[in-house]
């Protein structure tokens, strides 16, 4: 046991950075799983990342917003691919974004075999540590997050073809930084599986409260058990979601997905 | 987030128990090692990372910013070792006692530094420009970083100046008694030449008087291709390495394949204090290191 970590000026910052990626994450996540293509969020982070080891060779500076950029123009334009293999083959493309994801990943690796300090910024860009965030590293993401919200409420919540995949490319460009690409994968597709069977604004109430209670649980017991807090909160997400479903099934068993 | 803010309390009033003169943070298991040796009990010590990890890049824990927010000393290897993690943690401290200035020890800054590259070039590899950070494996500048730490201590702490000059003393001349009997029994090891896993064992060849003559990797954090373990292979064979090195803390799979291929023995060193059982302090990790090299011979 370790009562030292267990400080507000330690877990702030990372619990806002959590509950920003939630805001944004939760409502894309349901879309992702009714689509049934989960594998996205993988698929472009990884572009992302390419779109900034694509930019070094072109001199960009490895810190400040030319990187930025730079990652958030690849994500778009595998954001514009998916949208084009979508309309076109719609059956696959859930394989599709998975050879996607190999693509990029291996891409990376080529392009990258004789440069390990690119190699070290890709592991940054997609390897987030949620600790490290500081309040003035928010600002942008909350500014950003304010923005794709907006655009989600005055599309009702659901967004089509080149919308979704834009909204969704540049929200994974930012999250995936803050927080890494596994919490960005459980704050995505966990509170939305735990809510299948629930419509509207209930289900997006009770998504929200089983992430941000995953966040603050994960971050709690990552200070008293010393562990890392990313992967420890993925685990608290995930109980959260498997507590929820249990309650929400023994409050409403006709929002089980099986009698869907 | 309200058991949060209670705990937050709860830590707030256990903070008026009067703490020891001095917090040191040190962030490899060898300056922890150091630190005892010459402050002995009169700090309270927290080492951020274990003989079993990759110093280069660590997971980032809520008790390692505490231990941050608290130290009053950082001593580290610098040269860039920790660029990955320390400047995030410092600054998610708040602690600005330890950013700069006497809180900061910097063992590579009090000695020189060898593999130093004349010109920058980022194709040479994962290389830092003030010169190779792996400084502990060589007894001379391991004593010359504890007489900078030492008056450094006695700096920060002159209540317990006495104590740390004492200790310095007495480590000092245990240390210097320690290097006559090493390189004698080192003395076999001259001339001979290994193949190393990554560009971490240059200080200790460097004093044994062995010759490096290939590394694993290409270049310092580039994974191997093909083509060069091929080649390895043969110099590795036409001059008959006497062993393939590698840190407690790497995957040895990469050594074992070339052991394979070569019939040159494998071998794992403890790199730091910890690597293994038989090095629990600084003379340990030495006589361990000299042990696993002489076995080599036989």
């Amino acid at each position: 046991m370790n009562w030292d970590g267990l400080d507000l000026a330690i877990l702030g910052p990372a619990c806002l950075a959590g509950l920003l990626v939630l805001a944004t994450h939760v409502p894309l996540g349901q879309q992702v799983l009714s689509r049934g293509i989960i594998f996205i969020d993988l698929a472009l982070a990884q572009v992302a990342a390419m779109g900034v080891i694509g930019a070094q060779y072109f001199g960009v500076d490895e810190q400040g917003y030319g990187v930025q950029i730079a990652a958030a123009l690849a994500a778009l334009a595998g954001a514009a691919l998916l949208t084009f293999t979508e309309r076109h083959w719609p059956d696959y493309q859930e394989p599709l974004i998975g050879t996607l994801f190999v693509l990029a990943a291996t891409g990376g690796l080529l392009l990258l075999a004789n440069n390990p300090h690119g190699g070290e910024h890709l592991k940054d860009l997609l390897v987030g540590q949620i600790l490290w965030v500081s309040y003035s590293q928010l600002i942008p993401g909350a500014l950003l997050s304010a923005v794709l919200l907006g655009l989600m409420w005055r599309h009702h919540g659901r967004l089509s073809g080149l919308w979704f995949y834009g909204v969704f490319a540049l929200a994974i460009t930012a999250s995936v930084q803050l927080v890494g690409v596994y919490l960005v994968f459980a704050s995505l597709i966990v509170p939305a599986l735990a809510t299948v069977g629930m419509h509207g604004r209930r289900r997006l109430l009770v998504a929200y409260s089983i992430g941000a209670l995953g966040y603050a649980l994960g971050l709690a017991l990552s200070a008293v058990l010393d562990l890392p807090s990313g992967a420890m909160i993925v685990w608290t997400l995930a109980g959260c979601a498997l507590i929820g479903r249990l309650v929400i099934a023994s409050i409403s068993p006709a929002a089980s997905p099986i009698e869907r | 987030m309200k058991a949060l803010i209670w705990a937050a309390l709860l830590l707030g009033s256990a903070w008026s128990i009067p703490a020891p003169a001095l917090n040191v943070f040190a962030c490899e298991p060898e300056w922890g090692a150091l630190t005892r040796e010459l402050a002995g009990d009169a700090v309270t010590l927290d080492v951020a990372t274990s003989a079993l990890q990759d110093v280069h890049q660590i997971e980032a824990k809520p008790s390692l910013i505490a231990k941050m927010r608290r130290a009053d000393l950082v001593v580290c290897s610098g040269a860039e070792l920790e660029a990955g993690w320390l400047p995030q943690l410092i600054r998610q401290s708040g602690n600005s006692k330890v950013a700069s200035g006497p809180g900061s020890f910097m063992a590579t800054d009090q000695v020189v530094t060898l593999d130093k590259p004349s010109e920058l070039d980022r194709a040479a590899g994962d290389v830092h420009p003030q010169g190779n950070p792996h400084v502990q494996l060589d007894p001379y500048r391991v004593l010359a970083i504890a007489k900078a730490l030492a008056a450094r201590l006695a700096q920060l702490d002159p209540g317990n100046a006495a104590v740390y000059t004492q200790r310095l003393a007495d480590f000092s001349t245990r240390w210097q008694a320690a290097i006559p009997n090493w390189e004698a029994r080192a003395a076999p090891l001259k001339g001979r030449k290994v193949v190393v896993h990554h560009a971490s064992w240059v200080y200790l060849l460097t004093w044994l008087g062995v010759e490096q003559i290939g590394t694993l990797e290409p270049k310092p954090g580039v994974p191997p291709t093909s083509g060069h373990l091929a080649g390895l292979i043969e110099i590795t064979k036409a001059q008959s390495a006497l062993a393939i090195l590698s840190a407690a803390y790497q995957d040895p799979k990469a050594g074992e394949w070339l052991a394979e291929r070569t019939g040159v023995p494998a071998l794992v060193l403890p790199f730091t204090v910890g690597g293994d059982d038989q090095a629990k302090d600084l003379f340990g990790l030495y006589d361990a290191t000299l042990d696993r090299l002489l076995g080599a011979l036989k």
